[in-house]
């Protein structure tokens, strides 16, 4: 008996990073079109698929039948599900087919396509974007962390959701509602959103430290929570000085968006081999002069991950690491 | 008993190099030269005692909201580290006494009725 258990090919992870960072390296204000960028990073794929009454098939349905229900829905394609898993796609080219070979009462699972690029409902719209641009489907399955079918999304969905955003962004700006993500800090109210980036050279413990101490003027001007400033200035700084120390150099990243601020630290290398061993406390490979300038007691990405309340990092050797410090800017 | 500014500089036989007394009592006390132990430290109002003399001490003290800092043993304060305090607002003082001497000076200042 056949498995039809479909190849899916999943999404390329440093693809995705990439993708996220290349958005972020970019410095402007809420004026410019940074603000469609954060948009297109905050929207994530499960806010625009279409999650209810997705119509489907199951494998031993016939073509004609799912010809059929495309004809309709007016749709140009149909997943084969059966109990939330997804076995294939059957696409109004695979219908075409069908009806030139003269096999249209052939159940789907003999002819449906097998090999599913599919997005995952976490994915920011930013990177679903780039699928439809490298791929030519029309639309794509969209799985959730356990791999179950949770929805699809087609460019469609994909453009009124982002049509519906900036209509709403426009009206922020022409100031009749205010902006969603204005939020008070106590008394005082931030802008939706501000991005920094900050270059960090290799050995220059001159100017390491610079762009958090500017980071931190920036949150304290915004009017944070001072205990909040001081948690975000600690992993900007240790995050600053370890890419001075032990990288070929890199780029701290701040975002303050609504509720949330961003720390992201991008280095060019050398990468961690061992991510565990480098978020132990007092493990470091810096060397003596660093250590006479106050630094290198191997504390940084251990301490940016206790103040941090989300921390993520991904290395490779030999092109580099990114570390992610996220905040929530409510009072502790 | 509370311990301004300009109580450090007496009891440390100090001098204040730069920054100004910006009126916030010592809230708690750390002696250390590794910047990366300082940032450890939660503590509100720090007093900074280190022997280390470089414009990173300046900016480590801004970012763990430090009320002063203090150098130890006469060392020499480069211009960078004076123009970094200036910047900041935070108080430099400069003593010749060695870090252990000032802990216990300024413990027995803080235990005072």
């Amino acid at each position: 008996m056949n498995d039809y258990q479909p190849t899916i090919l999943p999404a390329d992870a440093g693809q995705k990073d990439d993708d996220i960072m290349a958005a972020h390296s970019l410095t402007g204000t809420k004026e410019s079109p940074l603000v469609i960028l954060e948009m297109l990073q905050r929207l994530r794929v499960r806010d625009v698929m279409k999650a209810d009454g997705v119509v489907s098939v199951v494998r031993s349905d016939t073509l004609h039948f799912a010809q059929n229900l495309m004809k309709r829905n007016s749709i140009s394609g149909v997943p084969v599900l059966e109990e939330g898993r997804l076995f294939g796609i059957v696409s109004v080219n695979i219908i075409i087919k069908a009806l030139e070979g003269g096999y249209i009462q052939d159940p789907c699972h003999k002819h449906m396509s097998t090999s599913l690029v599919f997005l995952e409902e976490g994915m920011p719209l930013a990177l679903a974007i780039k699928y439809f641009q490298n791929y030519t489907f029309g639309r794509f399955p969209v799985l959730d962390k356990d791999r179950k079918f949770v929805g699809i999304v087609s460019q469609r969905d994909i453009m009124r959701a982002i049509l519906k955003e900036l209509a709403e962004e426009l009206a922020r700006y022409e100031g009749k509602k205010p902006a969603a993500a204005t939020v008070p800090f106590g008394e005082v109210s931030t802008s939706a959103y501000t991005m920094q980036q900050y270059p960090v050279v290799h050995n220059d413990l001159q100017n390491a430290g610079r762009a958090a101490n500017e980071i931190k003027r920036l949150l304290a001007g915004a009017g944070v929570d001072k205990k909040i400033v001081r948690r975000i200035a600690v992993a900007a700084y240790e995050l600053e000085i370890n890419i001075a120390i032990h990288s070929v150099g890199g780029t701290l990243t701040f975002i303050l968006d609504g509720q949330k601020v961003t720390i992201i630290a991008r280095d060019r290398g050398p990468g961690i081999a061992d991510i565990e061993w480098a978020l132990r406390d007092g493990t470091s490979t810096a060397n003596d002069w660093v250590r006479s300038m106050g630094f290198g007691a191997g504390m940084g990405l251990a301490n940016s991950k206790r103040v941090s309340d989300k921390f993520e990092i991904k290395s490779v050797v030999p092109s580099g690491t990114t570390v992610l410090c996220e905040f929530n800017l409510k009072k502790d | 008993m509370t311990m301004m500014i300009e109580d450090v500089v007496k009891t440390l036989d100090g001098k204040l190099v730069a920054g100004a007394d910006t009126g916030r009592a010592v809230g708690a006390v750390v002696a250390n030269d590794l910047m990366s132990d300082v940032l450890l430290d939660d503590s509100d109002d720090i007093l900074l005692l280190t022997s280390l003399a470089s414009d990173q001490v300046i900016r480590t003290a801004n970012i763990i909201g430090a009320m002063g800092v203090v150098v130890h043993n006469g060392k020499p304060l480069p211009e960078a580290m004076c123009q970094a305090a200036n910047n900041f607002g935070i108080p430099l003082v400069s003593t010749p006494l060695a870090k252990y001497q000032s802990c216990v000076r300024i413990h027995e200042f803080l235990s005072r009725e």
